[in-house]
């Protein structure tokens, strides 16, 4: 056991989170390629700013691609999530990493969402607020069965304490 | 709040103290004193004062066209105070055993309510108008909402005996000490503040005894009044006037300088400099005088109490008078903030971070003052010596590299924009631009970015009290937050890409008072995390790699 570094959280989340992802970052990816298109389709031939402005172009949608196939995979592999008896802990991110912890006594409301995609894959978040608006911690794309008893358990602890929570 | 805010257990109720001070008792609905319906109307005469100055000059002109704004503008103060009376015909508050109560709206009728015992925060508030009618504003604020409830137009007295009310009411509804349900389950060795209201190791920190008389921990001391010009808020107000004396500044012939021809070249370019300093020196002059002005009138007659429950007050203003009680249990900490300027002399502006006081969670306690008697008041607001004075552990070379980096952007940024036209185009004016202007932006963007962020990185520190976090951050404005362990509920580990290469990363202690969040930036992982178990001991040890 080292004294300086936090290890990752134990569960992974739902495995279908990566179609979700990669769905949801496709449909992102869709809208500005069609912008940057429409861009490309009105600029003026045969100026050099233009043509460079079409690499550009280019180079960001190449960039896209790589990030609709990758983003999903790492981000899976890096999402965590873990609820014990007194706290909640919660890794995020893909390129950055975000740990966020909170002692349950704190907790001040537990919310389950479901957006209209993530129905669709079965799919849920869990969001813990507590008494700072910098503090609220999100379990994203859990089984929605799952999600339905660990929002069950965070009420159940959470209820147990009293007072303000600040 | 723990059991030195009670009375000793003399067997005598305590019920008479916790009737509220309002005529009729509990769950009486009550009306602002009537005498708010001079405030209505003089408040909406005075925002109609321009219009209707104007109008009347119009008159003066007597075009039908006038007549019919003369008209308007009438017509529209008349129904702007018919609808100031309306508005105190529908407002009224009550108190019932649990809650205080503000019933707003005509059509759509509002109910904001609060919690009696959950009441964290009284401020009491009178504007010159309020006082001459012998008036106040109540804002109530809980630890539940962000947002206060505000009785408007209660009589002074009133106002001062809700006040105690209010604030013993809060202390006393939580009781004495009987552990919650279900305590037990949450394992007590594993976090040291299972409760906000009942984190405080009894008689540790307040001396038992409770009814201590009330001391006074600061009051304002006019020769502080050196300092206002140095703080950057006046700075804003005077920039804001040059911008309206700037308007003015286009009608002076400076633009026909380059017309002007021979002798009167010459003349003119005297005259311009003239006119330069002329703007420099009313500049400054309007900074201090302002500063000064703004200065006193806000922190006119400033008085900071501890009360004999160990409630801080702060009483202040020459107009407007402000006097705010925060509960001692919700003053979670305190900023100290040392803008550039005030630094240069020697001074510093004290903040207190609390729950319940409002959006933005601070309450100005000293205006602009000397840093000494600034750490002092400080200490004994944390009351705990040491935070504001300690020396910090700094970040190191990483961070001072990426602190380096970051500041550096601009400079590429900037530069380049100034390189593309300089070199690559050739189209109006910016065919002018000198060819030796892209490398000395770069020298001279990049040696100020260096001292700033070396100035960054300077103040960049944290360190630890055995009550406090305490973290210091900014490169002009430097400022040290200090955060009550028992106010940390949560903590944040962030580490962007570049600092996950560092081996850096911003640490967050969440809190639900101040800014709601303090953060440590570019802070080594490896002082990150032992600083993170040090503060609350138990909230991390399960998570240790």
């Amino acid at each position: 056991m080292s004294d300086t570094t936090l290890r990752e959280p134990t569960h992974r989340v739902s495995p279908r989170a990566v179609r979700y992802w990669t769905v949801n970052s496709l449909i992102g990816g869709v809208i500005g390629w069609a912008v940057l298109f429409a861009i490309a389709w009105f600029l003026p031939e045969g100026r050099w700013w233009s043509t460079t402005l079409v690499w550009i172009f280019v180079l960001i949608m190449a960039v896209n691609v790589l990030e609709v196939v990758l983003e999903p995979m790492i981000r899976y592999r890096r999402t965590r999530w873990e609820v014990t008896e007194g706290k909640v802990f919660v890794q995020t991110g893909w390129l950055s990493r975000d740990q966020r912890i909170a002692p349950l006594s704190r907790v001040q409301t537990v919310d389950t969402h479901r957006g209209a995609i993530m129905r669709l894959y079965g799919l849920a978040n869990i969001t813990v607020t507590t008494a700072s608006a910098a503090g609220a911690i999100t379990i994203p794309c859990l089984d929605t069965h799952l999600a339905d008893r660990v929002t069950a358990e965070l009420a159940r602890i959470t209820g147990q304490t009293r007072g303000d929570a600040t | 709040m723990s059991l030195p805010d009670l009375p000793p257990p003399t067997g005598e109720p305590v019920a008479p103290t916790l009737a509220p001070p309002v005529p009729g008792g509990t769950d009486r609905w009550q009306r602002q004193s009537p005498r708010m319906l001079l405030v209505h109307p003089v408040r909406i005469l005075g925002s109609f004062a321009l219009p209707l100055v104007l109008a009347v000059l119009g008159i003066s002109r007597g075009t039908d066209e006038d007549r019919f704004w003369v008209f308007a503008v009438v017509a529209g103060a008349v129904l702007a105070v018919v609808a100031g009376v309306v508005s105190w015909y529908v407002t009224r508050y009550r108190f019932t055993d649990e809650q205080v109560q503000l019933r707003t709206g005509l059509l759509s009728r509002r109910v904001l309510t609060a919690p009696l015992d959950r009441v964290r925060s009284v401020d009491i508030e009178s504007s010159l108008l309020h006082r001459v009618l012998g008036l106040a504003k109540v804002k109530v604020g809980t630890g539940v909402d962000s947002t206060r409830i505000e009785l408007d137009g209660v009589s002074r007295e009133q106002a001062a005996e809700l006040r105690t009310f209010l604030l013993r009411r809060g202390s006393a509804g939580q009781g004495p000490e009987t552990p919650p349900a279900g305590y037990a389950v949450t394992p007590a060795g594993a976090d040291p503040a299972p409760d906000g209201d009942r984190d405080e190791p009894a008689g540790a920190a307040h001396p038992a005894g409770a009814e201590q008389p009330e001391t006074e921990l600061a009051r304002i001391d006019w020769g502080w009044l050196r300092y206002a010009p140095f703080s950057l808020s006046s700075l804003v107000v005077v920039a804001g006037a040059v911008g309206v004396l700037a308007q003015f500044g286009d009608d002076l012939p400076v633009d026909q300088v380059e017309v002007a021809q021979g002798a009167w070249e010459w003349v003119l370019a005297q005259a311009l400099l003239v006119l330069v300093a002329m703007t420099l020196l009313a500049v400054v002059v309007g900074w201090v005088v302002v500063s000064t002005v703004t200065y006193v009138l806000t922190w006119w007659n400033l008085r900071v109490v501890r009360e004999a429950r160990g409630n801080l007050r702060i009483t202040r203003g020459l107009l407007t008078t402000h006097s705010q009680t925060v509960e001692r249990a919700k003053v979670r900490g305190a900023r100290m903030g040392e803008p550039f300027l005030l630094r240069l002399v020697r001074g510093a502006e004290l903040t207190a971070l609390a729950t319940g006081v409002g959006t933005g969670g601070t309450t100005k306690v000293l205006p602009p003052a000397p840093r000494a008697v600034v750490t002092d008041v400080g200490h004994e607001l944390l009351e705990e010596t040491g935070a504001l004075t300690m020396a910090l552990t700094g970040h190191g070379p990483r961070a001072r590299r990426r602190i380096h980096v970051q500041h550096q952007w601009g400079t590429l940024f900037i530069v380049a924009l100034l390189a593309v036209p300089t070199y690559l185009l050739d189209v109006g004016w910016v065919q002018w631009l000198p060819s030796w202007a892209p490398p000395v932006a770069l020298v001279v963007l990049g040696a100020l970015n260096a001292v700033v962020a070396d100035s960054a990185w300077r103040n960049l520190g944290h360190g630890l009290t055995g009550r406090h976090l305490v973290v210091q951050t900014g490169a002009f404005v430097r400022s040290r937050e200090v955060l009550e362990l028992a106010g940390i509920i949560g903590w944040r580990l962030d580490q962007s890409f570049f600092q996950r290469r560092l081996g850096l990363a911003d640490l967050r202690a969440t809190t639900a008072a101040g800014s709601e969040v303090v953060t440590a930036p570019d802070i080594p992982l490896t002082l990150a995390v032992p600083l993170a178990r040090r503060a609350t001991p138990g909230m991390l040890e399960e998570f240790l790699a």
